[in-house]
């Protein structure tokens, strides 16, 4: 069985039927991008906070943008060598195209990555308005000193010491925690507390008994329940799988029994009382209300019955380090911890601050909801904690002065500065204000900004957003100590961060995927083409051609892509 | 080409490439059919388990309902043995999804379209073999994948079949690694169906474009391949959105970015929740809609496919009004497109939208009357013979109609604000979908059984199964309607009883009260058990006929005249064994120049006749 048309075009269509396949594929992948592209459009209309505008670094995609268009020419040669049978030819164009798309992922990693690093504070300030100053910058790594406070370090000989761990951690004094038995523990809390109780010599041990009755003791005169675990026996996950295991079998004897009772109580009142309807109302009857109540009795003996949490002592208290993501906002006060499977930890919250490198401050939102309550947005943000702190303080007075200047600047060409330029310091602003007043500590910033002469970074300096690797910049970005109760909302930039980058990196992953993807089909035409060159070699044009028309898509969708994501 | 497909009958083929990882359409026709028939069964389960519920709120599930649990998850899901609101909603959300995903749409669609299309065309395959199989894997994985989330600690997804944010994207929060939460494997799961459903409707729409067979022209295509092309359109256009918002709640999952969840959430465990917020659950609505009002016609094409082919064959008459027919379909297909948002009056669009809808929603009515009205006019004058298929076939036609009617009042705003969300809604899409589309498909089961199987099925358990799947399935879904115009809310797990403790004298706009419907919940729960009762017939008949069933005499024993009949019984690899060429329309029964009543679209014209004739020569484009 041959089916037609695969190589040759069927006459009344003047089609192959991979031309019509790919065409019916690519309407569906306009749908598919179509859909996010209106989800981008629905946010940002939509969006309650100020939409970041310009917020991504113009160069790589920039840079990006060419190399597609190029590859998207160097793909059409390649088929056209094959059509004129020439596969030295084919063989250059091909790879330069699949160079251009390893670049490409090259490039979109090293964004994705300054991206995965950078971190970002909602500061909480209950002022007059209910808004939020943002803090960025990169998270310091800190260690646990004898007195449980924390202390910055900074890497030597190209390493942290080994101990150090995220500024953004939950420290938390633990003296008992309690473990739910209704759901599974999750094992991977438990192997971190486990390593953190053994590196402090605390000893975690069980309170109490676990002790349960034995299914076929029950109801026996002088039964004992059986001990699962002793009082002082150490916390282990096996320990608390085994707890689980039996508290799971007796809730299903439990369960089982009160079924039959359940049901033995509607054969009565069905069958002796000769009550048949439908269950409506039948909880208001006296009789059955009556049975209930007996049933209830009878039941207590015959059930299990197992303890549904179990209880450790920590001895002595151990400081633990908890990431904020394993337990639940709510369950964060400073006297206990609820862990995301139910765990609760008691004990005493540390001063656990975020230590935050700063590279950026950002009073949009504030300014946003000022605005909306007909207030004037500079004196709500002079109150704010970030205004107060007294190295941000010197960085905000520096872009005061400097909006002043620009401000002058712009009105001589009836001009005004942007929301952006008034409410946010970025990266590069902080440099320059830095360097700046290093080179001159009475530098006017105001005139500087008048008449342009302030340094901004270059391009290549910052080439995926401020870099922290490089000492020069980063003495300029103050090491800021935020108390956890001014954390509102914390996140690196990724999807989580806000809804922004949630649409970014949601389109740009995909259409990396499909970059991933031609690259692969691209690829092995490439690699394993020869053979079929051979052969069949119109075939293997068609094959090129239709990938092609595939790889022309994904350079279309970057295409609408790069603008609305770096550009507006 | 025959020499080609002869070889191939010889050729040595494994178990695994024969059954299982078979590339041959009419296999993974099969498989469809199989795989789609086993999840309609458990999601038919479901639905009694949830019936049982709402019928008697405070009696334990009997026994011939809770055998198939062990005892840990009666436990878990079971108060005492009766359902609890948590386990209703995790049943609901997964009987809807079943069904429209993982039965109907494979059922109809994948099954019958894999089986039918290619031989009415006269291919000798799907354009893309491979892809077709593994469009048929991706869609099994997809389904086990979601279904397998009844076994584990979060259970299956519970938000719904329609899975709206925010609700959907906080379900199974408490779960701390996401890829072990039912909502979150549901999504995978779907994204999986949406991967498998695009390959499947590229390839349709393809083998239908290129591989029709020499002389078949478009007008000359049964009524069945304009269907599954129109339906293969509505598939790969309006599932992608869906995918995107599928990927955009998986990311709002195991990300925690705030695509769908609105800024200051808060929950009553969580506090106010760590997200960003500012995110629109409306989004998700219409990306959700976009996909969900095609799909409906997914749903149903297929079935009037399947009827528009047994009618004329059983009534011995050409189908009444055949390019009109196809004109409605594609008309159809434009307007379920803009039609969406009539599932989202309550959402609070404006009076311009809704106004939109509205009139397009109405204007689809017009296409969906001429497709049913067609096909009654073609009963007309007919010579009937309640063959097995016809019977079913004709009961479609007025069970379709009432869904269809049914759905008048919902189309407008000032009525929808009533009936939103309440039993009527459900009556109506159910009276649409089950005893419309199944019995379609049912009718299709017994009119192509003959010729995948080479025996008819038996005509005893046939009436065995109708007559009461007829008569239970009106006792199940009528009470529906009446119900619902008393004001009974779709989600109530306890069939109204807490209502009624609250506001049992409430009466509504219609003049009914809660209470004096609330009787009719034991009627449709005793009314479903014994559907359930009325698909043994079926089974056995399925299993018994294929041994023991009464032999076709002929490879064409209903004496039909579209391709499907030309191939040997059942049709081998490469399917037809001579070269096929098209000389006439579809539906050429009881010509009057023609001896016999049925005049195949394979059959050669006579000389005398051709001559005379040019409609009977094969078209000269299509000459390959």
């Amino acid at each position: 069985m041959e089916i037609p048309f695969v190589v040759n075009a069927r006459k009344d269509t003047g089609l192959n039927n991979s031309k019509v396949g790919i065409w019916l594929f690519l309407a569906s992948e306009v749908t598919l991008f179509g859909g996010l592209f209106s989800g981008y459009l629905f946010l940002r209309l939509y969006a309650d906070y100020p939409w970041p505008e310009r917020a991504l670094p113009i160069l790589p995609g920039l840079i990006n943008t060419f190399i597609l268009i190029g590859s998207s020419v160097t793909v059409v040669f390649a088929w056209a060598a094959l059509k004129m049978r020439e596969w030295r030819k084919f063989q250059v164009h091909m790879s330069i195209t699949i160079a251009c798309a390893l670049g490409f992922m090259v490039l979109k990693a090293i964004e994705y990555n300054a991206k995965f690093s950078h971190h970002a504070v909602r500061i909480s300030d209950s002022g007059p308005v209910e808004g939020y100053g943002i803090l960025e910058g990169h998270k310091k790594k800190v260690v646990l000193e004898e007195n449980d406070r924390l202390h910055v370090v900074h890497k030597e000989n190209g390493k942290y010491p080994e101990e150090s761990f995220d500024a953004n951690r939950i420290v938390f004094k633990a003296s008992e925690m309690t473990f739910t038995l209704t759901r599974p523990v999750h094992d991977a809390f438990v192997i971190e507390i486990l390593k953190q109780a053994a590196k402090r010599d605390s000893k975690i041990t069980l309170v109490e008994d676990y002790a349960v009755m034995d299914e076929d003791q029950i109801g026996k005169d002088g039964a004992e329940k059986t001990k699962v675990l002793k009082a002082g026996d150490e916390l282990t996950t096996d320990a608390l799988d085994k707890a689980e295991n039996v508290f799971l079998d007796s809730r299903a004897h439990d369960s089982a029994i009160r079924t039959n009772f359940e049901k033995a109580s509607w054969a009565w009142i069905r069958d002796e009382k000769g009550i048949d309807k439908p269950g409506y109302n039948i909880i208001d009857l006296e009789v059955w209300k009556e049975r209930r109540k007996e049933d209830n009795e009878k039941l207590k003996p015959l059930m299990i019955g197992a303890e549904s949490g179990i209880t450790f002592r920590v001895e002595p208290a151990l400081t633990l380090i908890l990431e904020p993501s394993w337990m639940t906002s709510n369950g964060r006060n400073t006297e206990q911890l609820k862990l995301r499977d139910d765990t609760v930890i008691k004990g005493e919250m540390l001063e656990s601050p975020m230590i935050l490198g700063v590279d950026a401050i950002d009073f949009s939102f504030t300014a946003m909801r000022a605005r909306e309550q007909g207030l004037d947005p500079a004196a709500v943000i002079e109150k704010s904690w970030i205004v107060q702190e007294p190295q941000l303080k010197a960085i905000w007075e520096n872009h005061q002065e400097w909006l002043k200047g620009e401000t002058a600047r712009l009105a001589k060409k009836d001009r005004e500065p942007s929301d952006l330029d008034k409410y946010r310091v970025t990266w590069q602003k902080i440099v320059a204000y830095g360097q700046a007043k290093e080179a001159d500590p009475d530098a006017d910033l105001a005139k500087m900004a008048e008449e342009q002469t302030l340094a901004l970074p270059g391009w290549l300096d910052g080439f995926a957003g401020a870099d922290h690797y490089n000492p020069e910049m980063v003495k300029h970005f103050p090491e800021v100590s935020i108390p956890r109760d001014k954390v509102d909302f914390e996140s690196t930039f990724t999807p989580k961060w806000n809804t922004y980058y949630a649409i970014y990196f949601t389109i740009t992953g995909l259409h990396g995927l499909h970059v991933i993807g031609g690259m692969i089909v691209l690829g092995y035409y490439l690699f394993f083409g020869r053979k079929m060159y051979d052969s069949n070699p119109d075939w293997l044009a068609n094959r090129v051609e239709v990938g092609g028309l595939f790889w022309h898509f994904v350079d279309l969708v970057w295409i609408f892509l790069f603008p609305i994501l770096y550009l507006m | 080409m025959s020499a080609d497909s002869h070889d191939d009958h010889h050729h040595q083929q494994s178990f695994w490439t024969k059954y299982l990882f078979s590339t041959d359409h009419k296999t993974i026709g099969i498989q469809y059919g199989l795989a789609a028939g086993a999840f309609l069964l458990f999601g038919f389960f479901l639905m009694i388990v949830m019936r049982w519920s709402i019928a008697y709120p405070h009696e334990p599930l009997p026994g011939y309902l809770s055998w198939i649990f062990t005892d840990g998850w009666k436990a878990r899901w079971l108060d005492g043995g009766k359902v609890t609101g948590e386990t209703y909603n995790m049943f609901g959300a997964m009987h809807g999804t079943i069904m429209v995903f993982l039965g109907v749409v494979p059922l109809g669609f994948a099954a019958f379209g894999n089986y039918v299309t290619p031989l009415q065309i006269g291919a000798p395959d799907m354009a893309f073999p491979k892809l077709n199989m593994a469009s048929f894997w991706v869609y099994l994985l997809g389904g086990l994948i979601m279904c397998a989330s009844f076994f584990m600690e979060s259970g299956a997804a519970k938000s719904g079949w329609t899975n709206y944010s925010p609700l959907a994207g906080y379900a199974d929060k408490q779960i701390v690694n996401q890829l072990l939460a039912g909502q979150t494997q549901w999504l995978i799961g779907l994204v999986c169906l949406i991967t498998s459903s695009l390959l499947g409707s590229v390839n349709f729409v393809t083998t239908i474009i290129q591989l029709r067979a020499k002389g078949l022209t478009w007008m000359r295509l049964p009524f069945f391949v304009w269907a599954m092309l129109v339906t293969g359109f509505l598939l790969l256009l309006a599932f992608p959105p869906l995918e995107a918002a599928g990927i955009m709640q998986l990311m709002d999952r195991m990300t925690g970015s705030s695509f769908f969840m609105p800024s200051g959430l808060y929950s009553r465990t969580d506090g106010v929740m760590e997200l960003s917020g500012s995110g629109s659950p409306l989004l998700f609505q219409h990306l959700f809609w976009f996909l969900g009002h095609p799909e409906v016609y997914v749903l149903l094409l297929p079935a009037i496919a399947c009827v528009a082919e047994i009618i004329p064959c059983h009534t011995r008459k050409p189908l009444w009004g055949y390019k009109p027919m196809v004109w409605a379909v594609i008309v159809l297909g434009f307007l379920s497109f803009i039609v969406w948002a009539h599932h989202m009056y309550l959402t609070g669009m404006g009076p311009v939208i809704s106004t939109f809808f509205q009139t397009t929603t109405v204007l689809i009515s017009v296409p969906s009357v001429i497709l049913l009205t067609s096909m009654i006019i073609s009963l007309w004058g007919g010579s009937i013979r309640f063959t097995m298929p016809m019977i079913w076939a004709a009961a479609f036609l007025p069970m379709f109609g009432i869904g269809g009617l049914t759905g008048l009042p919902l189309a407008f705003n000032l009525a929808d604000l009533h009936l939103h969300d309440t039993y009527y809604v459900i009556g109506h899409f159910h009276y649409v979908v089950a005893p419309g589309i199944l019995f379609g498909l049912f009718a299709g089961v017994y009119h192509w059984y003959p010729k995948m199987t080479g025996r008819f099925m038996d005509n005893t358990l046939g009436h065995l199964h109708f007559w009461p799947s007829l008569i239970c399935m009106n006792f199940l879904f009528f009470p529906m309607l009446t119900q619902g115009m008393a004001g009974f809310h779709r989600r109530w797990y306890n069939g109204g009883d807490a209502y009624l403790e609250k506001a049992s004298d409430g009466i509504n706009v219609f003049g009914l009260t809660v209470a004096e419907k609330i009787s009719l919940n034991e009627v449709m729960t005793v009314s479903a058990i014994a559907l359930a009762l009325a698909q043994v017939p079926f089974l056995v008949n399925m299993f018994v006929s294929y041994f023991w069933g009464k032999k076709v005499t002929s490879d064409n024993p209903w004496d039909a005249t579209t391709l499907e009949w030309a191939t040997p019984t059942p049709p081998g690899h490469g399917n037809f064994t001579f070269d096929i060429s098209v000389y006439r329309g579809p539906y050429e029964y009881s010509r009057p120049d023609h001896g016999e009543d049925y005049f195949p679209q394979w059959e050669e014209p006579k000389r005398s006749e051709s001559g005379e004739d040019e409609s009977e020569e094969p078209a000269e484009e299509t000459k390959a």
